[in-house]
């Protein structure tokens, strides 16, 4: 059983405190991925669950069992660290095999287990090398290998794939989701990388300066994010903010730009009492489309052909910047006058603090 | 290129050095032409006064077998491996385990011993000479080879340690914590993950340590008076009668006693080649 349960969990170094309190169930066979900006605690996290950071209050359990206080090699947890951390005296054989030698396993199992792992990681012809006659991506493959040897409850991956390259990412990331698949323990990964956040979790983890800003399915954090920060930092390009002024209406929200056009967002309850500034959050995707509830004038700044896609940046009348992932046949140049047609169910509606008061829904 | 090679550089460049580079080098070595042209003068020419010229005749035969027969330079040569090679392996021992507990290890009080540590090595240990003799006299290890291990593993451990420590801890801490969560315990995260990244230090130290101690002249007229722990750079002297000085052999026993050190650098110079952690990570 893999399920891992953080309780109230805190890190301080001296007196900073970099973790502040996390609560978080991780279900048994789960592939949970933590994200965040750097600085924002994930890895420190994540030592903490693999044991080589202590937890400085909270408690963690890991299969029902509680493992705040215990030793790392206790924990049955294996961990692939950013760097693959490859002993370079040993073969790869030997690297894999290791952990299991100095644990005191029979020889037969040892080599029957690295063959087990190796067959899975394709890595048969490159047992008898040394690490530094590996390419990245095969050096990545023996770490996971030295990882699935030890048969742990819990993989942890620490950015496994920030130094390869970006091909290579993208099929070790497929890889990683296939092994996911096949041994059905629960891993826990940690990234920076919010499209590898999106493509392989069951469950993404959105941190920011040591506290959790919302956990949830890829989709619903893309969908439904609760604040401001989930909003911008899922989804590429990020979504467009606009300051508008907004008072209640009959079933909405009627929201004014500072260019002077006006649109209601249909809301299920009522969201605010008077009248309020807000923040108006829309996703470049969204508007593209042929015709909508109101349009923005604004001029092109600068066009990303991409070939599947065009990224407008555009300057609206007011000055305010936005960005518009528009089709790739676009014929939209820099200094181009173009009106962006906005729909109001796909807009987002978030108060002074960030917080969501109403999230667009498309399907409505 | 940086820097240019000497061949491509313009011709003043490369006729100065051409010119200054064998000149440099004669000066460097003179100290050593000397020593080895005087081990085969016979004695007659320092008798004449004929110090640095062309020796009259070719005595390194004679010279080189009167240093075998007038002392006993074999049981010298052999204290001095009963002391170099003890105290090798004690103070690479030794600095290896230190080094490694303050490198990995947090602990309150690590960098306070670590510059402990880097302190030691700025005392002159002349100013010691008298405190260790008078210890040594009190402890019964005053003209013994035990003595003079112990006083030499206690003073080289200093700057090993500061080493060592340096060299773990320019080593990825990833390959530890890797490790210690495979569940290896930390006495074999040392024998089998650092110890074996650690060879080039190792290898660099031991030959630093051995010359070093072989060489040693100080501590071995210190503490050792008898012919029984008299290490060969002090025993040379014994090749100098009480009324005459016989610099040839001196000479001579000079050069058989700097053969050890001289073998042992090119035994261990293979395992220099410092790229062993390259492919650990990244890079």
């Amino acid at each position: 059983m893999g399920n891992v349960t953080l309780t109230r969990v805190t890190k301080k170094f001296g007196a900073v405190e970099i973790i502040k309190g996390v609560d978080l169930t991780v279900e048994d066979g789960e592939f949970c991925v933590f994200v965040g900006p750097s600085g924002c605690g994930k890895s420190t996290l994540l030592r903490m669950i693999a044991g080589l950071e202590d937890i400085s209050s909270g408690s963690l359990s890991i299969g029902g069992r509680d493992m705040t206080d215990v030793d790392p090699a206790e924990r049955g947890v294996a961990m692939v660290f950013q760097s693959y951390a490859l002993y370079p005296h040993m073969t790869v054989a030997e690297n894999i095999g290791f952990g299991l030698r100095m644990t005191g396993h029979p020889k037969e199992e040892i080599a029957r287990r690295t063959a087990a792992a190796a067959d899975m990681l394709q890595l048969k012809p490159l047992l008898e090398r040394k690490p530094a006659q590996l390419s990245g991506g095969q050096r990545q493959r023996v770490a996971i290998g030295r990882a699935i040897v030890r048969n742990p409850d819990v993989f942890l991956f620490d950015e496994p794939l920030s130094n390869l390259d970006a091909s290579l990412r993208v099929q070790m990331r497929i890889e990683i989701s296939k092994l996911h698949q096949d041994l059905k323990s629960t891993m826990i990964y940690v990234t920076h990388d919010q499209v590898e956040a999106m493509t392989m979790a069951d469950k993404i983890v959105v941190l920011q300066a040591g506290l959790i800003e919302q956990v949830g399915s890829p989709l619903e954090l893309y969908h439904r994010p609760r604040n401001i920060f989930v909003a911008g930092f899922i989804g590429s390009p990020k979504m467009n903010f606009l300051k508008v002024t907004a008072r209640p209406t009959e079933g909405g929200v009627a929201v004014t730009f500072p260019g002077g056009p006006s649109l209601t967002i249909p809301t299920e309850t009522p969201v605010i009492k008077g009248e309020t500034t807000l923040t108006l959050g829309i996703r470049p995707e969204h508007l593209d489309r042929e015709t909508g509830d109101v349009t923005l004038a604004g001029t092109v700044r600068l066009a990303e052909h991409l070939g599947s896609e065009t990224l407008l940046y555009v300057t609206l009348a007011d000055g305010a910047e936005i960005s518009v992932k528009a089709d790739g046949l676009t014929s939209a140049r820099p200094g181009d006058a173009i009106s962006i047609p906005l729909l109001a169910r796909a807009c987002h509606l978030f108060d002074t603090e960030g917080t969501a008061l109403h999230n667009g829904d498309l399907t409505r | 290129m940086f820097p240019t090679p000497v061949q491509k550089s313009g011709p003043l460049a490369s006729a100065a050095y051409q010119i200054i580079l064998p000149i440099a080098l004669v000066i460097w070595l003179l100290p050593l032409l000397g020593v080895a042209v005087t081990s085969v003068r016979p004695s007659g020419d320092l008798a004449a006064g004929n110090y640095f010229g062309i020796p009259s005749s070719f005595a390194g035969v004679e010279n080189y077998k009167a240093v075998f027969r007038d002392s006993p330079i074999g049981t010298y040569i052999l204290n001095s491996f009963k002391i170099t090679i003890p105290t090798v392996i004690g103070a690479v021992g030794l600095s290896c385990l230190a080094g490694f507990a303050l490198a990995v290890y947090r602990f309150k009080g690590n960098l306070a011993l670590f510059f402990l540590f880097v302190a030691g090595n700025f005392i002159p240990f002349q100013i010691l000479m008298v405190p260790v003799r008078d210890l040594t006299l009190k402890l019964g290890l005053y003209d013994t080879v035990t003595g003079l291990v112990l006083f030499h593993v206690a003073f080289q451990t200093g700057f090993c340690t500061l080493f060592m420590r340096n060299f773990i801890k320019g080593l990825p801490f990833a390959l530890i914590e890797s490790a210690r969560v495979e569940g290896v315990s930390e006495w074999r995260i040392f024998l089998h993950v650092v110890l074996p990244l650690m060879r080039p230090a190792i290898a660099a130290l031991s030959v630093l340590i051995f010359t070093f101690v072989w060489n040693d002249y100080f501590w071995a007229t210190v503490l050792v008076q008898g012919q029984s722990a008299m290490p060969v750079t002090a025993g040379l002297n014994s090749l100098n009668g009480q009324w005459v000085a016989a610099w040839h052999l001196v000479s001579a026993g000079s050069i058989v006693a700097a053969l050890p050190p001289v073998l042992m650098f090119f035994l261990m110079q293979k395992h220099f080649i410092a790229g062993l952690t390259l492919g650990a990570t990244k890079g």
